[in-house]
């Protein structure tokens, strides 16, 4: 059986109506350039000839504006664009006869991700790397990812030629005051996580700690659960243990880790203060 | 076959270099080894590294890492939301 001539345009269709935002495909091989052995798209689905991958359910203006910080957290889940990525693998093995393996969106490792979905979305032309970390779409700024390894020859689209990142207002931000607003909000060398700085038109980061990201993007989950169940194991004091496992701190994370392959980013101070992630539409 | 555990001296020993090869520090030059490369390159086997990387990455920073990215995450989102609905009275004091 010949493999159909319009199935790329089907399956984008499928994608746009399953709810993504944005649809794209990414040659298979291409991962092995930049990603080590056992997390490129052939070590988990041998024969992988592409992958599919969706974005999406971003945070809307009013969730960026929220005062309270854990509004995002909660709200910021990948559960709606999973949605979609896992009927778009069921459509591939049903339509088309080709295996389609959804991209798990746990760990495979401590917190090495099974595939980068960052990397998958930078293959298949849907944005481009930001200097805080995470892939802007130029016309849509922050999404949630999910794809599809498949071994469906769908014809592959292209890395995006020109980043949002940075966007004019932090070029400008750079050129008066030599940072940008991602670098200031949380700069590596004042307790934060990153450090860069823009060459020319282009953003160039040259620290991310990421173990220190991991305790504000996953204050309360498994990290912190971890932290706090080795004090409250240490504390010989009965009553000071009680306040421990019964107090805020570890209330919120069991609530959070209770969702812990949905919900799974509780920072997001680098893009809430991003140009290009969001804009700053005005609203009345 | 008995459970694996990591032996705390061989942590000790390898928890930096493991740290500093994997993804967890990154910087522009080189991207993160995975375990099996770092394994081959410090003479240890995959599942002691994959071992010593999860537990270091959860014993970078202390608990108290945990309490300033909440202070850090609460003053930055007043802020913003100071500077983008206009409202100073927003902004934490």
């Amino acid at each position: 059986m010949t493999f159909p001539a319009n199935a790329t345009k089907h399956l984008k269709t499928l994608a746009l109506k399953f709810g993504a935002t944005v649809v794209g495909v990414a040659d298979a091989a291409a991962f092995d350039a930049h990603a080590p052995a056992k997390h490129r798209p052939a070590d988990l689905l041998p024969g992988a000839r592409t992958v599919v991958v969706v974005g999406g359910a971003q945070p809307r203006a009013g969730d960026w504006v929220a005062t309270s910080p854990w509004l995002l957290s909660t709200m910021g889940t990948t559960e709606r664009i999973q949605g979609v990525g896992r009927r778009l693998a069921q459509a591939i093995e049903s339509e088309l006869g080709y295996y389609a393996l959804f991209v798990p969106p746990g760990t495979a490792s401590g917190d090495a991700p099974f595939l980068s979905l960052m990397l998958a979305a930078e293959l298949a032309g849907l944005g481009r790397r930001s200097l805080a970390g995470p892939i802007l779409s130029r016309e849509h700024g922050f999404m949630y990812w999910s794809a599809v390894i498949t071994t469906a020859p769908f014809d592959v689209d292209g890395p995006e030629d020109e980043p949002a990142c940075p966007a004019p207002p932090c070029r400008e931000m750079w050129a008066r005051e030599g940072t940008t607003p991602c670098l200031r909000v949380c700069p590596a060398d004042a307790g934060g996580c990153l450090g860069g700085r823009l060459d020319g038109d282009r953003a160039v980061r040259t620290v991310y700690d990421a173990a220190r990201c991991n305790t504000r993007v996953h204050t309360h989950w498994v990290g912190g659960f971890q932290k706090v169940l080795e004090e409250t194991l240490n504390e010989p004091d009965r009553e000071r243990r009680k306040m421990l496992v019964y107090g805020d701190f570890m209330t919120r994370t069991l609530w959070a880790i209770t969702y812990s392959s949905t919900n799974i980013a509780q920072c997001f101070e680098c893009m809430r203060v991003c140009p290009a992630a969001h804009g700053l539409k005005e609203m009345r | 076959m008995a459970f694996f555990r990591l032996d705390p001296d061989v942590y000790a020993r390898h928890k930096d270099e493991v740290l500093r090869l994997c993804n967890s520090f990154q910087t522009i030059e080189r991207r993160g080894l995975s375990d099996r490369e770092i394994a081959e390159r410090l003479g240890l086997d995959e599942r002691t590294v994959t071992e010593i990387r999860v537990v270091a990455e959860r014993d970078c920073y202390p608990l108290d890492e945990w309490e300033r990215a909440i202070e850090f995450k609460r003053k930055a989102c007043a802020e913003w939301s100071a500077l983008a609905l206009k409202r100073p009275d927003l902004k934490e004091p």
